[in-house]
């Protein structure tokens, strides 16, 4: 069985640090119910990598686009890859929250439901009288988790937040980087929209186990920021307790001793290999490797302290060496002599190349009702007794807009044919 | 105010790559017994230290990620301690494994062996790249794993105008690969929980972490699946398939600030009201610019980022992204971590918190709940264990051993 059978969660969250959560919820079997309505749709469903067939803005225009998207440009709505990935497993529903009679619906999938997230801006639920007060009416138990990017409480309330925001006030941007005058290099990724992800994941689960055990549900404030914050403890701690300011190492080990520590050119195109030498006996390996050269026996290199304290040299010897191997042979071959060493893997090495995640079965296929089927990343932990994966109880990838309307009002809410067609024709659903 | 997880039981065996799995736990409730060799784990002698005095119980990283937890300590790999190992799992909820090698299964401890010891237990498992496979056996750090993850070619500087790079991927520093996959464990472990309340019996799960640090980038796996294009990285933004304007721009002060384009209809219109209002929006009040088909292209982009830069180095850091933000311009300073502790905001959301340490007569800030709830808390101590601070509280008052076999095992080393 899958664990979290029978929780159905109305999903009211959209990009990747909103959907994200309710995506890990649906591969622990969780019901979840994406609601969407198509006057302001995910950004994702207009953004690039399209499945072929699609005549939208092409890859190139959207990295230029700082002004917005050209939403008129994409043809269908269904065909966004990303956005395929962020909702694997989802159902999908129309339903127009502006509308009174849409929030009545709302209501009456509310009264079906364990948990209702959202990632509107803070007003917005109360304003439509959905407050928590309402929700718990409905639903006594509710489990009710609100994501805004600072926080519903506190002056910032009505600041906005998307990943490198979260990332750069919470200090994680400013600990990316070669050291100073280098500027930070920061995030290539919204590393804090999968935080955001995770942490809204694991709120309604803890709610979820809470209700389980004593029958309450409860509502939780869940901030994007907060928990780029919490992963930088050991800087908060160096500071309050030493009074030192944080820095940037670039590569290099800030706190565990280690030289070698670095990513080091290799033969190809922008290709890089990851060392990292901590103990003798990973030195020593390396410096076989390497053909034992005179460089290797200087005093400077002697000790782990040495070795620390000539990284310039080190690095600038080891580069010399790397320069011209094939990187993933040299990565065998470091590994093999127990040498901790990575290529800098692309999507194109982990998708066409790793073996390990191959093995892993990292993408699985998954079927789109309008695309196809295409692999989707599963998620990273393998049960042995349940079944977890991220078709989840679809068995599907994520949802076409409005994919499961019948499902959902008929079958759940027990609306008719008439019914429906009625509140379609409103602009309802 | 109970936490969400009162009633589990956690006991953790890991070096770096699952402790912060296990201060999660702790963080949300359950009690959370770390099993440490006799004269402490690894992670004690990784720095920073409190005062910087290079002692085990002093290790400002060890503080933080296992705050919240109890210890004590035992060599499992004597058959004393080995017994005394099994009786602990009998006990408890959750064993998370993060030990490097097949320690457990060494101790013929593998999941057979485990769940007939406890029908009720949930073992997960933090192997760095998988209990099988051809990787199983490589060797991993964190720069190792976000090599291979991924992160590092989505993470950099800016190529040259030829489009070559001169400088390195770059692996954001903090332990990330172990945040990564902590995250994903404890989701996991929680959604576990959650199922055992149907089935009444426990599972096996094992996150491999560079399964768990692979999954962790964005439009990179996407593009190239469905368009085969690769992204490129590029400072302080997404890569991308194509270079595209900056974010990040330098203040006055000679620290940075970001600003992200606002895709809501009127960002534009708002943010150049907002550079207006500082005397900074250079040409874009002209006319031609109200038309979004004069906003087009490489060459506005650029400029556009251009005048967004100028007004940014106007200003210290810190001066105007409040304005900026009431006017629901995503901007923000790029902070150090450590200035968050006086903000007003975070003030005001208990984020960070004061912790006791008897044994020093001191008290120190650390981060603390990532989310604010009201029907249950946050932990908020008590500080990480010292080395076998708990070993009475375990030994003797849970596994009923008397004072004098406590001393008997102290004596042997094998607490």
């Amino acid at each position: 069985m899958r664990p979290l059978e029978g929780v159905r969660i109305a999903d009211l969250t959209w990009l990747l640090a909103g959907a994200g959560g309710p995506r890990l919820l649906a591969s622990l079997g969780a019901e979840v119910v994406r609601v969407e309505w198509r006057d302001r749709l995910d950004f994702l469903r207009y953004m690039p990598p399209f499945a072929p067939g699609q005549k939208g803005q092409t890859e190139k225009a959207a990295a230029m686009d700082l002004t917005g998207l050209d939403k008129d440009k994409v043809q269908s709505v269904n065909r966004g890859g990303y956005f395929n990935d962020i909702n694997a497993g989802k159902r999908g529903i129309s339903l127009n929250m502006k509308d009174p009679k849409g929030r009545e619906l709302f209501k009456q999938l509310v009264a079906v439901s364990d948990v209702v997230v959202e990632a509107f801006t803070a007003e917005t639920m109360r304003k439509w009288g959905l407050g928590y007060d309402t929700l718990k009416a409905i639903k006594p138990d509710i489990i009710y988790v609100q994501q805004p990017g600072w926080g519903y409480t506190g002056p910032y309330v009505k600041y906005a937040s998307y990943g490198p925001i979260a990332q750069a006030v919470s200090g994680l941007t400013e600990q990316s980087g070669l050291p100073a005058p280098h500027p930070p290099a920061g995030w290539g990724f919204s590393y804090m929209d999968w935080s955001g992800a995770y942490y809204c994941a694991m709120t309604i689960l803890m709610a979820v186990y809470y209700k389980k055990r004593t029958g309450r549900g409860q509502y939780i404030d869940c901030s994007q920021v907060e928990p780029g914050i919490g992963m930088t403890g050991t800087a908060v701690l160096d500071h309050g307790v030493n009074g030192r300011h944080s820095q940037r190492t670039g590569n290099r080990s800030p706190y565990i001793p280690a030289a070698p520590h670095g990513a080091y050119p290799c033969a190809g195109d922008d290709r890089w290999i990851a060392i990292a030498v901590a103990s003798a006996e990973e030195w020593q390996a390396l410096v076989r490797e390497m053909g034992n050269p005179d460089w290797a026996e200087r005093e400077q290199f002697t000790t782990l302290a040495d070795r620390v304290k000539h990284q310039d040299e080190l690095d600038r010897l080891v580069g010399a060496w790397t320069r011209d191997k094939d990187p993933f042979a040299l990565q065998e071959r470091l590994q093999a002599v127990g040498v901790p060493a990575g290529v800098c893997q692309t999507a194109q090495d982990r998708i066409e190349r790793d073996p390990q995640l191959k093995h892993l079965n990292w993408l699985i296929p998954l079927a789109h009702t309008e695309i196809g089927t295409w692999p989707v990343k599963d998620i990273p932990f393998h049960f042995t007794n349940a079944t977890v994966n991220q078709g989840g109880p679809t068995e599907r990838a994520a949802p076409c807009y409005a994919e499961d309307n019948d499902y959902v009002y008929k079958e759940l809410l027990g609306l008719t044919q008439a019914e429906m067609d009625a509140f379609e024709k409103e602009g309802v659903i | 105010m109970d936490g969400f997880l009162f009633d589990v039981k956690v006991l953790e065996l890991a070096e770096e790559q699952g402790e912060f799995c296990g201060k999660l736990l702790a963080g949300a409730g359950a009690d959370v017994l770390k099993i440490e060799p006799p004269g402490g784990q690894a992670t004690r002698r990784i720095g920073p230290f409190c005062h910087d005095e290079e002692q085990p119980d002093r290790s400002l990283y060890f503080w933080h990620y296992n705050f919240g937890k109890r210890g004590a300590t035992l060599d499992i790999q004597t058959p004393t301690g080995a017994q005394l190992l099994k009786k602990l799992i009998v006990e408890t909820d959750v064993l998370l494994d993060a030990q490097p090698g097949e320690t457990l299964e060494k101790l013929g401890l593998d999941w057979q062996a485990l769940r007939q010891l406890n029908p009720r237990l949930i073992y997960v498992s933090l192997p760095a790249f998988g209990r099988s496979g051809p990787w199983r056996d490589y060797k991993a750090n964190d720069l190792v794993h976000l090599a291979l993850g991924g992160q590092m070619m989505c993470c950099g500087y800016n190529p040259k105008d030829d489009g070559s790079y001169d400088t390195p991927p770059i692996a954001p520093q903090m332990w990330h690969a172990y945040h990564i996959a902590g995250n994903q464990a404890f989701i996991a472990t929680v959604g576990a929980l959650i199922g055992r309340e149907t089935t009444g019996i426990g599972d096996m799960i094992e996150v491999p972490i560079h399964q768990a640090v692979s999954v962790c980038t964005e439009i990179d796996v996407p593009y190239w699946i469905y368009n085969r294009t690769p992204c490129y990285r590029q400072t302080g933004r997404h890569a991308q398939p194509a270079v595209g304007p900056e974010v990040q721009f330098p203040t006055k002060d000679d620290r940075y600030a970001i600003i992200l384009p606002n895709p809501f209809p009127g960002g534009y219109e708002t943010l150049v009201d907002f550079l207006d209002s500082k005397g900074q929006a250079g040409d874009l009040t002209q006319e031609k610019y109200a038309d979004p088909a004069n906003r087009k292209g490489r060459a506005f982009a650029e400029h556009f980022s251009d005048v967004q830069a100028e007004c940014v180095a106007a200003f210290g850091m810190e001066e105007i992204w409040h304005e900026a933000q009431e006017r629901s311009i995503p901007w923000s300073p790029i902070r150090r971590p450590e200035e968050n502790a006086e903000d007003e905001q975070w003030q005001a959301r208990a984020t960070f918190t004061k912790v006791q340490h008897p044994e020093l007569d001191e008290s120190f800030t650390y981060t603390g709940a990532p989310m604010l709830a009201h029907e249950c808390a946050w932990r908020e101590g008590p500080r990480a264990p010292l080395i076998g601070e708990h070993n009475k509280d375990v030994f003797c008052g849970q596994l009923g051993l008397s004072p004098e076999e406590l001393g008997a095992l102290k004596e042997k080393g094998i607490i």
